[in-house]
């Protein structure tokens, strides 16, 4: 923890060695937070390079209170959004009109042998809509009123593409783990 | 199925918890001199606090080791009276102490009969002899044995003029004495009242193109600022200033057509129906009622109503106008040194220091038929900003007390002005404030 404390300081200081280090200590964690929230590398790349920043930005805002990685991390998920809100128009018409929401498929399935590479490979194949909303809610934890503020929609559309997330996620890992069996039995 | 526990859900919090992936090389070499640059003005703003602060602490403290205790002011003893009689028969010339040295000689020129030699007489104490006393010389015309006990005041009660029989009337006939510096000096303090209309415009050295073409289609609208200020001399070249300053700086914004009447088509609770990038930050609409749409690249405006949404002509809505005006209200506590570079009727000072601007008012609207209709806010801005400012001070003295006030004025926000990444908007502005002063 001291050490931490030692290379914030430094960084507030202007110190490249500290600024370095923690990049180098924290960057491919938070680099998996934001392919998770991107479609392709460059846009993941874009919200790394624009959230550190960001980071020393602000570093003396952080009272050392809480984790420091978890400050880290938040502030990568809210340039996730920044960036999403920029680049996509969300919810045209889903938003307007409350689409039914699709029929879920059981969940019985079988996720062993499943990486998290694989994983994160999934998670991105998702529409840009249903992946922010999956990502703030299963990964971080946030509720749909909370998630409605975060992305301005309705917390009915914020359900709704949860909803759809989840039966394209259970879709997409039944076929990979069927396919993987397959290739696993030769 | 449990919302929070769904399978599918606890797979990928699992699956996802502490994967790591290390980013191409390339990220780091692009973020690191935008952080060094970013530091720079941070180690520029605390220098110049510091200098500012270093030096205010310098001047008065300068200023408290010179003052003279009333006791040795009143002291009978400090005088050397002994000296006077002699010297005043040759000095044509009379001052106080090297205290004041020439900026409060009490000086008495005459005629060279009395005189030839240019001596001085220096008390030893400052302001031993005063100027009113000198004043009733001046008035009697002669320092004579019967007026001599002008000379007995408080200050000097041991003078016995009876020997300075040299001195007649006709020795002071142009007896001068330049007392103003003491004058002022006893007046310390002023207060000014000071207003200006001002010209907005901003530095933007973010390496973002997105925020330089948006800075292209922003125009700057004239503002204003005022407010009271009030002023302490240190000595007679410096004086240090504060006060508490408005001001209103704003910007236009073009190709945003506004139309009213969205309320009745608005299903959601209408607070951020739009999101308008700005280089002074993203405008968000609060007001249900208003539907913005770009006459250039839609993706200028974020919205879920887009034109293959809702059409605002088809559902004849009312157009506003195709402008939107940001604006931005700040109360200032400025620290200001004045240096005083000419000293006449019409003083001319040198004004330098920084001021701390408080965001109080943000606010974005579009005019219709001369009326403000509200549209959002401003989000991102930084709600605390430091200035730098640097001007010419003219001061013509109606009077004494009252002085009228000119005073070219430029100034730079030291620090940026929002917090978007890319965009690094330092404004600045340039005002000619007038006003009037009063001394006491």
């Amino acid at each position: 923890l001291s050490e931490i404390k030692k290379i914030i300081k430094g960084c507030l200081a202007g110190d490249r060695r500290d600024q370095e280090l923690l990049y180098r200590r924290h960057s491919a964690k938070l680099y998996a937070v934001c392919l998770q929230y991107s479609g392709n590398d460059e846009e993941a790349r874009d919200i790394l390079q624009e959230g550190f920043i960001k980071i020393f930005e602000n570093l003396h805002h952080y009272k050392h209170e809480g984790s420091f990685e978890g400050w880290m991390r938040r502030i990568t998920v809210n340039t996730a959004l920044e960036k999403f809100r920029s680049r996509h128009n969300l919810y045209r018409v889903d938003d307007i009109d409350q689409i039914r929401e699709p029929d879920s498929e059981p969940d019985n399935q079988d996720y062993s042998g499943l990486e998290a590479n694989d994983l994160l490979g999934i998670i991105r194949e998702l529409p840009p809509k249903y992946r922010v909303v999956f990502n703030l809610y299963a990964i971080e934890g946030y509720s749909h009123k909370e998630i409605s503020k975060m992305v301005n929609i309705s917390e009915g559309t914020s359900k709704s593409n949860l909803s759809r997330a989840r039966v394209i996620l259970q879709r997409r890992v039944g076929s990979y783990t069927g396919i993987k069996k397959r290739v696993a039995n030769g | 199925m449990d919302e929070r526990g769904a399978n599918i859900d606890v797979v990928f919090r699992n699956g996802l918890k502490d994967y790591e992936v290390l980013p191409p090389p390339e990220v780091w070499d692009n973020i690191h001199p935008v952080v060094k640059t970013n530091l720079r003005p941070l180690l520029i703003l605390r220098t110049a606090a510091a200098v500012a602060v270093l030096m205010s602490v310098s001047f008065l403290a300068y200023r408290l080791t010179r003052e003279i205790p009333s006791e040795i002011i009143n002291n009978v003893s400090a005088l050397d009276v002994a000296t006077i009689p002699a010297i005043i028969k040759h000095d044509p010339v009379v001052s106080v102490s090297e205290n004041r040295k020439r900026n409060n000689l009490l000086l008495i020129s005459r005629n060279d009969a009395v005189a030839n030699s240019g001596t001085i007489f220096e008390p030893v104490a400052d302001e031993v002899i005063t100027s009113p006393d000198i004043a009733l010389i001046q008035k009697s015309g002669s320092l004579s044995p019967e007026n001599s006990r002008l000379l007995k005041g408080p200050n000097i009660p041991s003078v016995n003029l009876t020997q300075n029989t040299a001195f007649q009337t006709e020795d002071f006939t142009d007896l001068y004495i330049q007392d103003d510096n003491l004058k002022k000096n006893s007046e310390r303090w002023s207060i000014a009242a000071l207003a200006t209309p001002t010209y907005n415009s901003s530095f933007n050295s973010g390496k973002d193109e997105l925020s330089k073409q948006l800075d292209a289609s922003e125009q700057n609208i004239v503002s204003y600022s005022g407010g009271v200020a009030f002023s302490f001399k240190v000595n007679r070249r410096f004086s240090v200033q504060s006060g508490l300053f408005y001001s209103s700086v704003g910007q236009m914004i073009d190709g945003i057509n506004s139309f009213g009447g969205f309320q009745k088509y608005d299903n959601t609770k209408g607070d951020r129906n739009f999101e308008v990038l700005t280089s002074s930050g993203t405008i968000y609409t609060n007001n249900g009622d208003v539907f913005l749409l770009a006459d250039g690249p839609a993706e200028r405006i974020s919205t879920s109503f887009t034109n293959d949404v809702f059409d605002p002509v088809k559902a004849s809505l009312q157009y506003i106008n195709n402008n939107l005006r940001q604006n931005f209200s700040y109360l200032e506590l400025p620290v200001i040194l004045r240096y005083k570079f000419v000293d006449k009727t019409v003083d001319l000072n040198l004004i330098g220091g920084l001021s701390y601007n408080l965001l109080v008012d943000n606010s974005v609207y579009t005019i219709v038929d001369g009326i403000k209709y509200s549209v959002g806010k401003t989000e991102g801005l930084n709600s605390v900003s430091i200035s730098s400012s640097l001007g010419m001070g003219m001061e013509y003295n109606i009077s004494d007390k009252l002085s009228l006030n000119l005073e070219p004025t430029f100034r730079y926000y030291i620090n940026r002005f929002n917090q978007l990444t890319g965009s690094n908007v330092h404004p600045y502005s340039f005002g000619i404030f007038s006003g009037v002063s009063y001394k006491f």
